[in-house]
């Protein structure tokens, strides 16, 4: 059988237009979507410190009582005083040495602390704890709280992250022109960014050329018709089926990315040099920087580096990671000034858990629960620690066992959903996304 | 019954029959002689003596002989061919005259028994020591490879090193195995079915073989859709001699060459590296996995032994990459070993050791914890899981249809507590002597300093208690039976493996019946790897896509398979000066891997991982987004363009694909030809149609035979037919 060279090339841009089975929504809708120019933007960048930092030794009571009752439960993992960054517009506490960034933007007002969050079902206490009662499911595991954080909900098994529901949400009201999905991860898929009818764009920081192909323009293009042609073969395999959405979509993006980028001046700002977070705070300002082109509203990133887990070596390697997490965000917060957007993107944390005050055996320490996030942005109420900073007592009322893994005072779900309603998620939107928020006394934080 | 002889020299009839009141009374001990005994040949020296007893007997067994004066027994001293009481090497007759012929005589040849009186002087016998008769139990005949070649093996015992095969009354080369098992290579024309095999003991006084008719057991047909597929579970990657191969000898004796090819082993990382791997310490480690994972020939052990590196995940992200040889050889080394042996090896591993902090772990001051980090990834993630589960490998779920959590943050701790007190080896790799041990021994597994062990009693899984006062060891050894034991381990640790080698989404039943091999080898040993590895490759649910490319199932090739299963297929040859393999990293690693190098314990892809959107339980999709998909088309565009460093990919008009697609000049004719040779190679013969007469006709407008073959071969591996291992 042979087959004409010209019907498979219409196939093959038929196919690329989007009229395959099983290609999901947002590609059905702008697959040849016009630009249009951006109004009203906002971004929400989420960086997710993987493994669990340690909380405790990133933010410390510097007041002398304080201080004192920190350095007898922690021991030798406890920071000496003379090395602490102790923060203008919040006396009371001082940061980790090497965050001295993260200093600046908080006592500059760009940045806020929010204290003691955590994944919780309910407002918990001591009581409730020991009782059992409502408690997120695997406190302690790694994979569950990860994934507990990224879904704001209560157990690690839904196929949604909250990101992703805002994304089904308001895709059609703020982006219904934009030509790449409102959501874009720099590290790859995970939960967060997942939504029941759309699915994110990944990108590979600093590597965002297209198809590569050396065989002369003309079989070029009819390879690239027949390749495109076989995603729309019906297999019946189920994951033949799942890769072909994923490269159908692929092929799309990666067009419109070539063409966005192409000839784009590099940005002034300097991120620092082998430091991840900055590959991918980078990778994600140049995005914004052609925003335009996207035809987007709004859009959410999704950054994360890993390695936090410091059960041994705790010194070292958080001292490390922190101190190229504070030059990262500091550089891109320039960028987006750079770019005139710095009110209209709003950088947080997330992290698996903090770990527990009492040291382990091991010059580390192990998993805890309810830890200290950092918010940054021009439209955040900065230099204010927000939430309840916990009574540092092994055994004490904010204890949930004897090794100081704190209750969290404020639950992750209300921290998500403070940022959601700045990026535009109406309070009626609000529990759908966050079907846990009306447990809660408060559905908005108030520091962004 | 061999014949006894009857003949008394000297003695008249009536004195015969006057004996016959006293062997009445002696019947006792006469009927310890065979029926059909009689009196034996006397040959020479007194009239008075003679010695009763057969004159031929077979090895293996003892015969009495009795001296007789005047017909009455009598008490005689017995010798051997002249050796009192006999020698080594003519077997031992006793003082009774019970004699045991020794294995050393010729069988065929005689002894002479004598028996010495004081009173009736002395009397010999000539006894013939004859072969065993041989016992034909059973027989197989089974083909050896694809032809006339054939392996006969019988068994039976009274085999002898001289006995002979017959195959069809004629006789065959035969290897004497042991008295019980005899083998024969022989040919057989093709189609026979049976085959009448005869066994002849010579000097046995055998007058005909002893004979059989044996079914003819020949290999059955292996397509190259079942070879291809077990290849690409089993191994790095098919190649044309591979599948060759497999179909010459059959699915079962590949596999079973397998098991028994030696591990090859990593070379531990010299200080300085050597020249192979400059720049650093984690290239040498990726360095020798890829040329293993390229060029082993104990590929199924390599295979199994990867999927184990990536459940007993250790990443050179947070270890010393010098820790990783001796790591992957225990891997190897263990992968059709027992399971208790794998936990209690990588619990004491350095590479394990440092990178989930069991390493350096003390005991802690009363009321203060333990590293908790191995204790419970040790349970999460390497052997029970989260939850409780049945056989199947299906949660339990309690009436209020809740999942069971299998351990309590306070058994954490327990374990934690057991874990303590281990260092690094000494450089000799004995127990060193401070406690945490400065000097690093990465090649040796750690070792446990007494004090800083805590001591306190344990309470572990369901109930299982390590009393206070326990060693390190004690403790280790107690701890891990407490997880071998758990019913989770077996279909927990099976299903991941299935994951890996065969089918993301293995069906409960398919989970449970090598769970039941994890529990039973079939012969009482729990934790059998190589059965489990077997049950798992030979399990129907594995060979149904075999006849049926319908059936759903497989895997997304994670990026080193993807890289590995092509560079095979494609026959590359190393060209870097150094012999280096490491390069091959950096091709992989935008697709999201690095050998050894995961981002964290939880591995590249979490087993559990569901594609968005779907209920699709398929762990390498984790890896699978908008950007990597693009890379992966690159990667194959760098391989047939042969734009690796290190690696030639011969895609020339003379490369063994490029002879394909010119050897007839006929553009049609050779590209069909080129297209099916790639069909086979990468996707299994199974290929739709409709994709191969696209890839055939563009092919055929393709003069540039390179071009052919180079776009050809993209449009395949860049398929997501190909993509999908299925």
């Amino acid at each position: 059988m042979s087959i004409n060279r010209r019907s498979l090339i219409r196939y093959a841009s038929l196919a690329a237009g989007g009229h395959l089975a099983g290609l999901r929504p947002f590609g059905v809708l702008n697959a040849f979507a016009q630009a249009a120019p951006t109004q009203n933007y906002k971004a929400l960048v989420c960086i997710f410190l993987f493994g669990g930092n340690d909380a405790n030794n990133t933010l410390v009571p510097f007041d002398s009582v304080g201080y004192g009752n920190y350095a007898s439960l922690r021991g030798p993992l406890a920071l000496p005083q003379n090395q602490l960054l102790q923060l203008a517009s919040l006396p009371g506490y001082g940061l980790h040495p090497n965050l001295p960034e993260v200093q600046q933007l908080i006592d500059s007002g760009a940045g806020a602390l929010v204290a003691n969050v955590g994944t919780l079902i309910q407002p918990t206490t001591r009581a409730t704890v020991a009782a059992q009662m409502n408690l997120p499911a695997n406190l302690f595991s790694h994979s569950d709280q990860q994934l507990q954080w990224q879904n704001a909900a209560q157990s690690a098994v839904t196929s949604t992250g909250w990101a992703g529901r805002m994304s089904d949400l308001l895709g059609s009201s703020f982006n219904s022109s934009a030509s790449i999905p409102m959501i874009t991860t720099v590290d790859g898929d995970t939960l967060f960014c997942d939504g029941q009818s759309t699915t994110p764009m990944a990108v590979s920081p600093g590597s965002l050329a297209g198809v590569s192909c050396g065989e002369g323009t003309a079989e070029c293009a009819a390879r690239q018709s027949i390749a495109q042609s076989f995603l729309g073969f019906e297999s019946g395999l189920s994951l033949v089926q799942a890769a072909n959405n994923t490269a159908q979509n692929a092929y799309q993006y990666a067009n419109v990315l070539t063409q966005a980028l192409s000839g784009v001046a590099p940005l002034a700002t300097v991120f620092p040099s082998q430091n991840p977070f900055a590959a991918q705070l980078q990778q994600i300002a140049q995005l914004m920087q052609v925003r335009n082109s996207f035809g987007v509203n709004r859009q959410i990133f999704f950054a994360g580096v890993g390695n936090f887990d410091t059960h041994a070596n705790q010194f070292g390697q958080q001292s490390l990671l922190l101190s190229q997490f504070s030059s990262a965000i500091s550089a891109f917060y320039q960028a987006t000034r750079e770019l005139g957007i710095a009110s209209q993107v709003t950088s947080f944390t997330m992290s698996d858990f903090s770990r527990a005050l009492q040291p382990n055996s091991n010059s580390g320490s192990d998993h805890g629960w309810g830890s200290h996030h950092l918010v940054v942005g021009g439209a955040v109420k900065g230099a204010k620690l927000y939430g309840t900073f916990p009574t540092l007592a092994l055994g004490g009322p904010d204890d949930s066992g004897l090794n100081g893994r704190w209750i969290p005072s404020t639950g992750s779900v209300q921290y998500a959903a403070t940022l959601a309603s700045w990026f535009g998620v109406s309070a009626a939107q609000l529990s759908t996304i966050f079907p846990n928020l009306g447990g809660f006394s408060s559905a908005n934080l108030g520091f962004v | 019954m061999p014949a006894y002889c009857s003949q008394i020299a000297g003695p008249s009839p009536s004195r015969r029959d006057r004996s016959r009141p006293r062997r009445m009374i002696l019947r006792g001990w006469l009927l310890l002689l065979p029926a059909a005994c009689c009196i034996g040949l006397q040959t020479q020296a007194s009239a008075q003596l003679s010695i009763s007893g057969p004159d031929q007997m077979r090895f293996g067994g003892s015969q009495q002989y009795t001296a007789m004066a005047a017909g009455v027994p009598t008490a005689a001293v017995w010798s051997v061919n002249g050796y009192v009481g006999g020698t080594g090497s003519t077997g031992p007759i006793s003082t009774t005259g019970m004699y045991s012929p020794a294995a050393q005589i010729f069988a065929g040849h005689s002894v002479t028994i004598s028996a010495t009186t004081a009173a009736a002087g002395s009397a010999s016998l000539s006894v013939k020591i004859l072969n065993l008769l041989p016992i034909f139990a059973s027989a197989s005949v089974t083909q050896t490879v694809t032809g006339t070649a054939f392996s006969l093996n019988v068994l039976g015992s009274g085999f002898v090193s001289t006995s002979q095969l017959l195959v069809a009354g004629a006789n065959v080369a035969t290897s004497f195995l042991s008295s019980g098992e005899l083998q024969s290579a022989i040919n057989l024309s093709p189609g026979t079915t049976t085959v009448t095999v005869g066994i002849l003991n010579p000097n046995a006084a055998q007058n005909s073989p002893v004979t059989q008719t044996v079914p003819v057991e020949a290999i059955p047909a292996v397509s190259f859709t079942q070879a291809a597929r077990l290849l690409d579970q089993a191994t790095f990657g098919p190649t044309l001699a591979a599948i060759q191969q497999v179909q010459q000898i059959g699915t079962a004796a590949y596999l079973n060459q397998q098991f028994a090819t030696p591990t090859t082993l990593m070379p531990a990382i010299p200080n300085p590296p050597v020249a192979a791997c400059p720049g650093g310490t984690e290239f040498c480690a990726q360095n020798s996995f890829w040329e293993n994972a390229l060029t082993a020939n104990d590929q199924l052990r390599q295979r199994v032994a990867f999927a184990l590196s990536e459940m007993f995940v250790v990443s050179t992200d947070m270890v010393n990459a010098r820790t990783i040889p001796s790591y992957h050889n225990m891997l190897a080394n263990d992968a059709f070993g027992n399971f208790s042996q794998l936990m209690n090896d990588v619990a004491t591993s350095a590479a394990m050791g440092e990178y989930l902090d069991m390493l350096d772990s003390g005991a802690p001051p009363a009321g203060q914890i333990a590293d908790e980090n191995f204790g419970r990834e040790l349970m999460q993630l390497f052997t029970t899981g989260l939850y409780r589960v049945n056989p199947d490998g299906t949660l339990q779920l309690s009436a209020q249809e809740l999942p069971q959590p299998v351990y309590t943050e306070l058994q954490v701790q327990a374990y934690a507590r057991a874990l303590t007190g281990w260092t690094y080896a000494n450089p000799t790799g004995g127990v060193p002597t401070s406690f945490p041990n400065g000097v690093p021994n990465y090649d040796q597994p750690m070792q446990p300093i007494p004090v800083s062990h805590d001591i306190t009693a344990k309470v572990l899984l369901d109930g299982v208690t390590l009393p206070a006062g326990q060693t390190a060891e004690e403790d280790l050894t107690g701890l891990i039976a407490s997880i071998f034991n758990h019913p989770n381990v077996g279909p927990f640790v099976c299903r991941q493996l299935i994951q890996h080698l065969v089918t993301s989404f293995p069906s409960p039943a398919y989970v449970s019946r090598v769970a039941e091999v994890f529990a039973n080898d079939g012969s009482g040993v729990r934790g059998d790897m190589k059965a489990v590895v077997t049950a798992i490759l030979n399990d129907p649910d594995a060979r149904a896509a075999d006849t049926d490319p319908t059936v759903d199932g497989g895997h997304l090739r994670e990026p080193i398979l993807y890289f590995t299963g092509i560079l095979r297929a494609l026959q590359f040859t190393n060209v870097s000066p150094q012999g280096s393999y490491f390069i091959a990293s950096s091709y992989t690693a935008p697709l999201g891997q690095t050998p050894y190098a995961a981002a964290s314990v939880f591995n590249f892809f979490p087993p559990s991982y569901v594609i968005p959107g779907t209920a699709i339980n398929a762990p390498e999709f984790a890896q699978e987004n908008t950007a990597s998909a693009i890379a992966r088309l690159n990667l194959a565009d760098s391989i047939v363009r042969n734009h690796l460093t290190s690696f030639n990919i011969d895609m020339s008009p003379t490369s063994f694909l490029g002879q394909i697609a010119s050897a007839t000049g006929n553009p049609a004719t050779d590209s069909a030809n080129l297209v099916n040779t790639l069909n086979i190679l990468f996707v299994h013969d199974q290929m739709p149609a409709a994709m191969m007469s696209a890839i055939v006709a563009n092919a055929a407008l393709l003069t540039d035979i390179g071009q052919r073959v180079r776009v050809s071969t993209w449009l395949v591996i860049s398929s997501n037919f190909y993509q999908i291992e299925h």
